[in-house]
């Protein structure tokens, strides 16, 4: 049951990122991106492009991605979300479904369907009182909690983290002070594209490499979000966890084929019950 | 050719169904449904099972299909609309979606699973000759999408749809003018659910057919761009975008013999890029597609017969 | 949004219906009479998207050949309509009637998965046109085919006998773990095999079903391997072997593990993405093409690979192409309704074993009787379409490649 515990604690850490990037992307451009899978599957080939076929190692060469990335969604959002900025969270939602079907089928056209793996050692486990763990996943745990450390300190220290936090509160009176808006934008899909860099490489250490593997954690990964509360970066983190962990335990309980079901049905009870999430704040959007 | 001109007019008439399904809960009412392909399922698998299992005959098996969707696509808007937020919406009929589809791939007892359904009756199946089936069941459909184009035009134009524009549009205001927008949305997500059940039944009676692998999301894409191209909110436009939507992508097969020097696995793909550019490309540059919502349409002279000088502002989306 | 009125719109609708309707008639107006088209629907994207490709890649090489030698039936060269059949049902069921309609095949090849052949077998048995699937699941060939299905490929409780005799005589599993995808020709080998272990007194200690493309596969490792039994038999495909088995050597687990040759071989790719270490030790089994054949070794030559390649599948697509050939030239008609009664007589024969197409062709043009040796089986059929005398081989993975161990026949 340990074990469980910890298998969950894993694959909370591993949607942490991205739920990280949903709920940033959330609060200031105020609409859910359905997207996020499949950029994190073209984020996590880009790498594997540079580790596997440049033959970098896997640090540098997700760095040097995640940085390429983050630039690439500042791209990708000025010819598709920009224009439609003034639409509405339900256009610019759908506009991120159309971008994820792309997006994963541009990583099938360059890659075609096989699956793939990173070029890295596989470690065998050791033992950590009765649980089994490995230096992935020990790897995993420290670049999560770094990231959200840094996001942390961003968000609350630095002018852009504080600029972004206006713009995601009330945008007028951002607009206001005299904080860029456009400016704020890209830094926040800068952000995002290297939060789903990491994140992409992180499912691509845990499993397989293949164009769906990004969309398979679209509902876990919202479900983590609207858990902690939309909008709040601390709240993503200890969602993800959550979910994590509930999805891993419930298979104790249910059988393994549906835990799928159980984002799910944290996403209904949240609404029902406290639809602000855990750390969110009610607001009235008009 | 004839033959399968008329085979493909008869999928895209269960697809204009679809299409005109999402167009009523979205266009019309405002609520995202990203499940579309999980009722979709449900539709056809309930009609199919109602049939194989429970012996019903293809006219009670299509009701009881389209009640059996639109009850629990009325649930999940009562469950779901405590908090109005249309994001957390989409995700939840993503969510309901996708379980539909996993149950009818596990449940084998039930659905034999990956297997699927075969020998499903066609309606009147056994009264027409083969050779002439084909032309009965275009001519069936097409009675069907014309049937629910009325209906749905119909509830548009009454009452309830005031309201369901008036909820679309901004439902504190409709709650303040007294009308219970909570019971407005369940009903209008429930009746397009029915209409996802007709368009389950009759994909059913098609392909005779049905595995869960015929039911996957991109579906959707293909529905929203139907509703799009269309027209938000305009039902006869909706059914000329899903007539466009399903002849640009069975056309563009044929076109693969033009496109040489690519892969097949490549052009597959090429394809769904190309779907997915053009649903982003209608929402940029088409966003109320090629038809308007009826009421937008307004006469170039006024009710004393003068012309006027500008048409009126559209309202915003 | 002024001026683009109804009329503008519905031309435009007029303009894209016109285009794909159109197109077929532009090419196909000047080949209609002199060549044989045969509709290939394969599955290029979608979770069978792996093995689409290098079947198709078999069709067109061995069409190459036919029609380089001088074609058929007086000289007419073949034609291939290739398809993605985006391993779904009703695309597939669409394309059947396109191939039928549109490009008039007579012969549907290809049609590797369950769903693919379930629901286009309808659509060729009231078309008369011949289908040759290469999916394993039974109920393709149950009932009544009226002599137009054909399959190139062992079905599916027949993989399951062999796989348990294996475990029975020579691999010694006391206790054993079974997981399956949810696919619909590995249940029914599952369920074969699951009750054979029983049957032998085998202990199953946990059997369990797990989805496609799911995020993590890490539950499902952690219930049945961490049960300990001796072995772990998984049966899917692929992309989620490749997570599993990533999961299984994470674990530390000890259990051996016998997998499906599509899983853990599929020509390299599965090692490639996993390593050699992780691989080490795996069984596979998989209906095979018996690589001792001459049959099979023409084909490797055709396809430009080298000896050692073991092609799971290609070779069927090959052989569906050769004996619709060779059943056409037979009957001396380009017609299912006449050449699908030849299937068997120039499969199985009696006549003289031959494993090479073009020189079959010759024999038949010339009178004589010929028993075609494909390169994926000997291809005989019974009467209702199932290929038989088809094996199995079984391999294991070490050092980073699949060594042969033995051949076996259910």
């Amino acid at each position: 049951m340990l074990q469980t515990a910890f298998n969950g604690l894993v694959t909370g850490i591993i949607i942490a990122l991205p739920s990280l990037a949903i709920t940033l992307l959330f609060g200031v451009l105020k609409f859910p991106n359905f997207a996020v899978g499949a950029m994190m599957t073209v984020a996590a080939y880009m790498v594997y492009a540079v580790n596997v076929q440049l033959g970098w190692p896997l640090l540098p060469a997700t760095a040097a991605v995640a940085v390429a990335f983050g630039l690439l969604c500042i791209a990708i959002d000025h010819v598709t979300f920009r224009p439609l900025r003034d639409r509405g969270g339900i256009t610019l939602m759908v506009a991120s479904l159309g971008l994820g079907f792309v997006l994963e089928n541009v990583a099938r056209f360059a890659y075609g369907n096989a699956a793939r793996s990173f070029a890295i050692e596989l470690a065998r486990p050791f033992r950590f009182f009765d649980i089994r763990m490995n230096r992935e996943q020990m790897t995993a745990m420290v670049v999560a909690t770094l990231a959200m450390g840094l996001m942390y300190v961003l968000l609350t220290r630095m002018p852009v983290g504080r600029a972004m936090r206006a713009v995601a509160d009330n945008p007028s009176l951002a607009l206001v002070r005299g904080i860029d808006s456009a400016s704020i934008i890209r830094w926040t899909w800068f952000i995002t594209g290297v939060l789903l860099a990491v994140g992409g490489v992180l499912i691509g250490m845990d499993r397989a490499l293949e164009p769906p593997m990004g969309t398979s954690y679209v509902i876990a990964v919202f479900s983590a979000a609207i858990l902690g509360g939309l909008g709040s970066p601390l709240g993503a983190f200890v969602g993800a966890l959550l979910i994590g962990l509930v999805s891993e335990l419930a298979t104790l309980v249910i059988p393994p084929n549906y835990r799928i079901g159980i984002p799910l049905c944290v996403i209904a009870l949240v609404l029902i019950f406290r639809p602000q999430g855990i750390f969110g704040q009610m607001y009235i959007r008009r | 050719m004839i033959d399968f001109i008329i085979l493909m007019g008869t999928v895209v008439c269960f697809s204009a169904i679809l299409a005109l399904a999402l167009n009523f809960q979205w266009g019309l009412g405002g609520m995202v449904n990203f499940g579309l392909a999980g009722f979709y399922a449900l539709g056809a698998y309930s009609c199919a099972l109602l049939m194989l299992k429970g012996g019903f005959n293809t006219f009670f098996a299509t009701l009881g299909a389209m009640g059996i969707v639109a009850l629990v696509c009325g649930l999940v808007a009562l469950v779901t609309l405590r908090v109005t937020e249309e994001d957390y919406f989409a995700i939840v009929t993503l969510g309901v979606g996708e379980m539909l589809r996993l149950v009818a791939l596990n449940e084998d007892w039930l659905t034999k699973g990956a297997l699927g359904l075969t020998g499903i009756p066609r309606p009147l199946g056994e009264l027409i000759p083969a050779p002439v089936y084909l032309y009965f069941m275009l001519a069936l459909s097409l009675v069907l999408v014309a049937a629910c184009v009325w209906v749905l035009g119909r509830l548009s134009r009454s009452p309830f749809g005031r309201v369901v524009r008036a909820v679309r549009e901004d439902d504190v205001v409709a709650a303040t003018l007294g009308k219970n927008v909570l019971w407005a949305r369940v009903r209008i997500f429930a009746i397009g659910g029915a209409l996802i059940g007709l368009a389950g039944s009759l994909h059913a009676f098609y392909f005779q057919y049905i595995d869960p692998t015929q039911f996957s999301t991109i579906v959707i894409a293909y529905a929203f761009m139907a509703v799009i191209a269309g027209g938000r909110g305009a039902h006869v436009g909706t059914v000329a975008g899903a007539a466009a939507v399903m002849l640009l992508l069975e056309g563009s097969r044929f076109a693969k013999e033009l496109v040489p020097g690519l892969e097949s696995d490549q052009l597959a793909a090429v394809r769904i890029i190309i779907i997915g550019i053009g649903l982003i490309m209608l929402l940029i540059y088409r966003p109320h597609g090629f038809m308007r919502e009826y009421r937008l349409q307004v006469p170039l002279k006024d009710s004393l017969g003068q012309a006027r000088s500008q048409p009126p502002k559209e309202a915003p989306t | 949004m002024k001026g683009f009125s109804r009329r503008r719109m519905l031309k435009t609708i007029g303009a894209a219906v016109a285009a794909p309707i159109g197109a077929p008639f532009l090419n196909l107006a000047h080949a209609q009479g002199s060549t044989i088209p045969i509709g290939v629907a394969l599955p290029m994207t979608g979770n069978a998207g792996a093995y689409g490709p290098d079947m198709g890649e078999a069709a067109k090489r061995t069409v190459e050949m036919i029609n380089k030698a001088g074609g058929i039936l007086g000289g007419r060269k073949l034609e291939l309509i290739i398809e993605d059949s985006e391993s779904s049902a009703s695309v597939a069921a669409n394309l059947s009637q396109k191939f039928i309609n549109v490009h008039r095949c007579q012969a549907l090849v290809g049609y590797w998965g369950t769903p693919e052949g379930m629901s286009s077998r309808p659509i060729a048995i009231q078309n008369k046109v011949v289908l040759m699937v290469s999916s394993a699941a039974n109920a393709i060939t149950e009932g009544n085919t009226e002599g137009y299905v054909w399959r190139f490929q062992m079905k599916a409780t027949d993989w399951g006998i062999v796989i348990s005799r294996a475990t029975e005589q020579s691999l010694g599993f006391k206790s054993v773990g079974v997981m399956g995808l949810q696919n619909a020709f590995v249940l029914p080998i599952m369920r074969v095999f699951e009750e054979r272990m029983k049957a032998l007194g085998r202990t199953v200690v946990e059997s369990l079903v797990y989805n496609p493309e799911q995020p993590s596969y890490r539950a499902e490792v952690q219930r049945v391997f961490g049960k300990k039994p001796d072995a772990v038999f998984c049966f899917g495909l692929l992309p989620d072997f490749v997570s599993i088995m990533r999961e299984v050597y994470r674990g530390g687990f000890d259990s051996k593990v016998v997998a499906l040759s599509i899983a853990a071989d599929s020509e390299g790719k599965f090692v490639n993405a996993v390593g050699a270490d992780v691989a080490e030790g795996i069984r596979h089994f998989q209906p095979m093409p018996d690589v001792s054949a001459p049959g099979y070794k023409r084909f490797l030559k055709l396809m430009g690979a080298p000896a050692d390649r073991v092609y799971l599948f290609p070779p069927n697509t090959h052989d569906q192409i050769a004996i619709a050939a060779l059943a056409m030239e037979k009957a001396k008609s380009p017609m299912a309704v006449d050449w699908s009664k030849q299937i068997i007589p120039v499969g199985n024969g009696p006549g003289e074993a031959v494993d090479d197409v073009i020189g079959a062709l010759e024999m038949v043009r010339s009178g004589r009787n010929v028993n075609f040796q494909g390169a994926g089986s000997t291809c005989d059929f019974t009467p209702n379409g199932d290929q038989i005398g088809r094996g199995m081989g079984q391999w294991i993975i070490k050092g980073g490649k699949s060594v042969f161990v033995e051949y076996a026949k259910p």
